[in-house]
């Protein structure tokens, strides 16, 4: 077991998560105390506020580090097996963040344990999310034990499946809201598809950043064959990005072209309306275009380059997944509902709603930095 | 005997836009007060034409008890139901406040009710209805814009009405195929 080195740093970032996690737990309790409606800013009109895009986030991550694990133990790039362990450790950590930001915005968790067996409706996307989300929990735990025991046939087959069981439950989790006729901005087949593949950018950026600051915490120098592996892994992510960005432009020419009724407004409420500043700079500029520039040139395309563009990609995409949310639901189903502000509702995240997705994230980074202190998780000895 | 199907049928030219249905309804079914709590509304269109020769529209409105409910589809524990006289349910206990009704109805007819624990929305006034009463807003309203009945009762107000003029239903393309039928 490789311990982290007991420095000064070490205390200040456990101190830092801590005090994270204890943001979260103030406003998680302020919930159960006060209730939703008090603290949240969700509405009506907006019934998805920022945890929902906050869940996203989470099991986007944590689909898209089993996808890119899954290239080694999986499909045989030996190159990638020396990550396996992390990856899903951390695809684990993130799922069940996922799970906690959802259980925050769910008014009644214990009722959906119970009635989501005892009353299950087949027919509802969020009753397979919840089913296909469990299933894949269950083997990637099986898959972890598998890895840490060194045992690759176990490991090749709950990998297997367990990649099946990432595509379907992630692809439906884009049908959760690609199924709402309702609401033309998300509805159609588009998002199933669209999450594959920006669940791919999600984990290749978070496999470039546990990869380069594990070494950097324990104070090592990146060894050749990791040295490469990065290069390897900055490649693979230019063209996950590339294919993103064309991905990003196809979201919007339908949505400006003939202007589609409730469609065409929620567009242009990303590209002039109030969630413009997110679009440009977050998701355009920081997730796409500064990372794409970096991961293309070989200059950058160094392992500290390839981190940074993992660092910008993963906080474009944090935005990503708020404004794809938010967007969907700005258009008011009705005319004459108060409050509108040019045509279109209005949402910002409450404090208390900010201090969870704070909580979620922090709580995130210890239980990972926990495995990292308690568990081997670098490459198998052979 | 033949299933009851519920219906309501409104002439929005009759609305004054006094909401005495939106009071009449929060009081009969203790929803609770705040911007988001309601089961019924009257929506203002917008207004027509040039000073001194206006007009404007009031289109009352609530759940519209849809043949193809988009909210019964994606509840998860099917807590929202749909009885056989066509009236869309909701099972509080059932309800597990993920919202997804919420975000699939095209009408924006379903809102979080604290004090129950649930979604709620217009039951039609089921617990009325089935004792041979009216819905609270039919029966309040000071100009009778709501007829309420069973359109499978070819002689009730309603079959007579829908037989008598056009109609019309919100958002026909979303094929909810929804039951409150609109006269103008």
């Amino acid at each position: 077991m490789t311990a982290i080195a007991k420095r000064p740093g070490e205390l200040l970032w456990f101190a830092l998560l801590g005090a994270g996690v204890l943001i979260g737990a103030v406003s998680a309790v302020t919930v159960l105390i006060k209730g939703h409606a008090h603290v949240y800013n969700v509405t009506r009109e907006i019934p998805w506020g920022i945890l929902i895009a906050t869940y996203v986030f989470f099991v986007v991550s944590s689909t898209g580090l089993c996808l890119v694990s899954s290239l080694g133990h999986v499909f045989g790039i030996e190159k990638f097996e020396l990550i396996g362990r992390r990856a899903i450790i951390l695809a684990i950590i993130t799922l069940i963040t996922g799970f906690g930001a959802i259980g925050m915005e769910l008014n009644h968790p214990i009722r959906m344990g119970i009635y989501t067996i005892l009353s299950p409706n087949f027919a509802s996307p969020i009753w397979w999310m919840g089913t296909l989300y469990g299933l894949y929990l269950a083997l990637l735990c099986g898959e972890f034990y598998f890895l840490m025991k060194g045992h690759h046939k176990g490991a090749f087959a709950l990998g297997m499946i367990g990649f099946i069981a990432a595509i379907s439950a992630h692809s439906n989790l884009g049908a959760v809201f690609g199924l709402l006729e309702a609401r033309p901005y998300w509805h159609g087949s588009f998002l199933p598809i669209y999450f594959i593949l920006s669940a791919l950018v999600s984990g290749g950026a978070l496999v470039a950043l546990f990869v380069y600051f594990n070494h950097k915490f324990r104070g090592i120098d990146l060894p050749d064959h990791y040295q490469e592996f990065m290069v390897s892994l900055g490649k693979l992510q230019a063209l996950f990005l590339t294919i993103l960005i064309f991905f990003v432009i196809w979201k919007i020419i339908p949505g400006l072209y003939g202007q589609p009724p409730g469609k065409y407004e929620a567009t242009m409420a990303t590209l002039t309306g109030p969630l413009a500043f997110n679009f440009w700079f977050f998701e355009v500029l920081i997730g796409l275009l500064i990372p794409v520039t970096i991961l293309l040139n070989r200059a950058t395309r160094t392992p500290f380059g390839v981190m940074v563009a993992g660092l910008l990609s993963t906080a474009g995409i944090f935005f990503m997944r708020y404004d794809l949310v938010i967007a969907g639901q700005l258009v008011p189903m009705r005319e004459g509902v108060d409050g509108l502000v040019n045509g279109l509702l209005t949402y910002t995240p409450s404090i208390t709603e900010l201090g969870i997705v704070i909580g979620a994230m922090a709580f995130c980074l210890l239980l990972y930095s926990i495995a990292e202190k308690f568990l081997y998780l670098g490459e198998q000895k052979h | 005997m033949k299933n009851k199907r519920f219906a309501i049928v409104l002439d929005t030219r009759k609305c004054i836009d006094c909401k005495a249905c939106t009071v009449a309804c929060k009081a009969e079914n203790n929803v609770p007060l705040g911007r988001d709590n309601y089961r019924n509304w009257v929506d203002q269109g917008e207004v027509r034409g040039t000073y001194p020769h206006l007009g404007q529209t009031f289109t009352p409105g609530q759940c519209m008890h849809c043949a193809n409910a988009p909210c019964d589809h994606v509840c998860p524990t099917g807590a929202t139901g749909v009885n056989a006289d066509g009236i869309v349910t909701v099972e509080e206990k059932k309800c597990i406040g993920c919202k997804y009704c919420m975000t699939a109805c095209p009408y924006n007819a379903r809102y979080y009710n604290e004090e129950i624990e649930a979604v709620d929305k217009c039951t039609f006034c089921a617990h009325r209805v089935y004792q041979g009463r009216l819905p609270a807003c039919v029966e309040t309203c000071p100009t009778k814009v709501r007829v309420f009945g069973d359109l499978n009762d070819t002689c009730s107000e309603v079959s007579l009405l829908v037989a008598k003029y056009p109609h019309r239903v919100v958002k026909p393309e979303m094929g909810t195929k929804p039951y409150l039928y609109y006269i103008i």
